[in-house]
């Protein structure tokens, strides 16, 4: 992580102290990895409505959601025309836009943010789809590091039965552009083995707080509610402080 | 970077205008390498985003450059490389500098900005097409001008400065 360079130690300093006063909560980021089919979503619903009824203001991101570049992806997704480096730059691209224009300026405000899905996403997915780690990862500098990451775990055959159940995975979503398997169910199987190796790598690199999603859905939520509470109270990372930075002069040149 | 591609020219400059007559110039002279131009926004990223709707809100220079890259990535693998294994001489205009001087103008880290676009080859001849600053502006078949307006809208004097700012970078040796 680059330190501050030195004509960025007054807005540096403005941030440290926005996020030290004690008098107003503070803004939070907690995020929901993993596979597809591991509840992530039912989760993220539970718990919005949970700290909404305990008085926290609650914004929410979804990945590839953004209105500037998700029509892009979407469109290129449709006819099958991306290469792993494309894919992989646009969410990219997505992702920062939404950090700048929904994220940053949210948690500034105070609010708590649920993130469903993150970069962890990314770095699982883009290196399962054979993409250097090292590379994907500069893609998401300067980094905002989640205040929580909530992994949702399942086991692959887990993930496919459930996916499998509700609909056919979608070409990109069952990585058939790198398994080269016509059978998306099949494809997806291979696929997501890959894509949960990675994540669990990451979840014990990243310290993530790792959720049985095998478990019934209220016993989840209530671990999810419990976990929180043990880590609400952590303080605001400095390692942030980048990613601030430049929000704050993008956002002040264009003023 | 990846390994030197030895049939790869490489014009970066701020103004597209001035970019394209070079590239063109060029492919003139040595027609018999069966040359191809690659320009930016081949994938269309650009020209989509040019058309999104008003709430969307205006991307930064580093969401700017991301787009560029996705840009770039499909350049390579549909235009420069497949032209590259035929044999043929490929003119990229612009390329992989032009993006790491705008990245620097708008305070980002040119070691950032080298490293997403470290898919690209690298080219066998680099040339800086000089034009004045000034020049550029309006020109809206430029990289350069393009971002600038995407970020500073109809502040031209601010632009004009970004402009030239990402004109001294190129000229750095």
């Amino acid at each position: 992580m680059p330190a501050p360079s030195s004509s960025s130690k007054a807005p540096a300093e403005r941030i440290r102290s926005h996020f030290a006063d004690t008098s107003k909560r503070r803004g939070l980021l907690v995020t929901f990895e993993g596979p597809d089919g591991s509840g992530k979503t039912t989760q993220r619903k539970l718990f919005k409505t949970w700290l909404k009824s305990e008085g926290y203001s609650v914004r929410t991101t979804k990945w590839n959601d953004s209105e500037l570049i998700k029509p892009i992806i979407k469109s290129r997704k449709a006819t099958r025309s991306l290469s792993g480096e494309e894919f992989s730059l646009l969410h990219a691209a997505d992702f920062r836009h939404r950090v700048e224009q929904e994220v940053l300026p949210a948690l500034w405000d105070g609010a708590l943010v649920i993130a469903d899905r993150f970069l962890f996403t990314a770095l699982a997915r883009d290196v399962a789809r054979g993409l250097e780690h090292d590379w994907v990862k500069a893609l998401y500098e300067p980094f905002l590091w989640p205040d929580i990451v909530f992994y949702f775990s399942v086991s692959p055959k887990t993930s496919s039965q459930r996916v499998s159940a509700l609909r056919v995975p979608s070409y990109y979503e069952a990585g058939q552009d790198v398994t080269k398997v016509d059978n998306a169910k099949e494809s997806y199987e291979r696929f997501i083995t890959r894509v949960i190796h990675e994540y669990e790598q990451l979840a014990t690199r990243f310290k993530f707080v790792t959720v049985d999603a095998e478990q019934p859905i209220g016993d989840q939520h209530h671990a999810i509610r419990k976990l929180f509470r043990q880590s609400e109270a952590r303080p605001w990372s400095v390692e942030n402080t980048p990613a601030y930075v430049e929000w704050l002069a993008t956002r002040q040149a264009r003023q | 970077m990846k390994a030197a591609a030895d049939r790869l020219i490489a014009l970066d400059g701020i103004n597209g205008l001035a970019l394209g007559v070079r590239a063109r110039a060029i492919a003139s002279d040595r027609r018999q390498e069966r040359p191809a131009i690659s320009v930016w926004d081949a994938s269309g990223i650009f020209s989509e985003v040019q058309l999104a709707t008003v709430g969307a809100g205006d991307p930064s220079a580093r969401t700017l450059l991301l787009l560029y890259a996705a840009d770039l990535a499909y350049r390579v693998r549909a235009e420069i490389k497949p032209a590259l294994d035929a044999g043929r001489l490929v003119i990229a205009a612009p390329y992989v500098d032009t993006a790491i001087a705008l990245g620097h103008a708008t305070g980002l880290d040119a070691g950032w900005v080298s490293r997403i676009l470290s898919f690209a080859p690298v080219p066998l001849r680099r040339e800086l097409i000089e034009a004045p600053p000034e020049d550029a502006i309006g020109d809206r078949r430029g990289l350069v001008e393009f971002c600038c307006r995407q970020l500073f809208g109809d502040d031209e004097l601010t632009r004009l400065d970004l402009i030239a700012r990402t004109n001294a970078q190129l000229r750095r040796p």
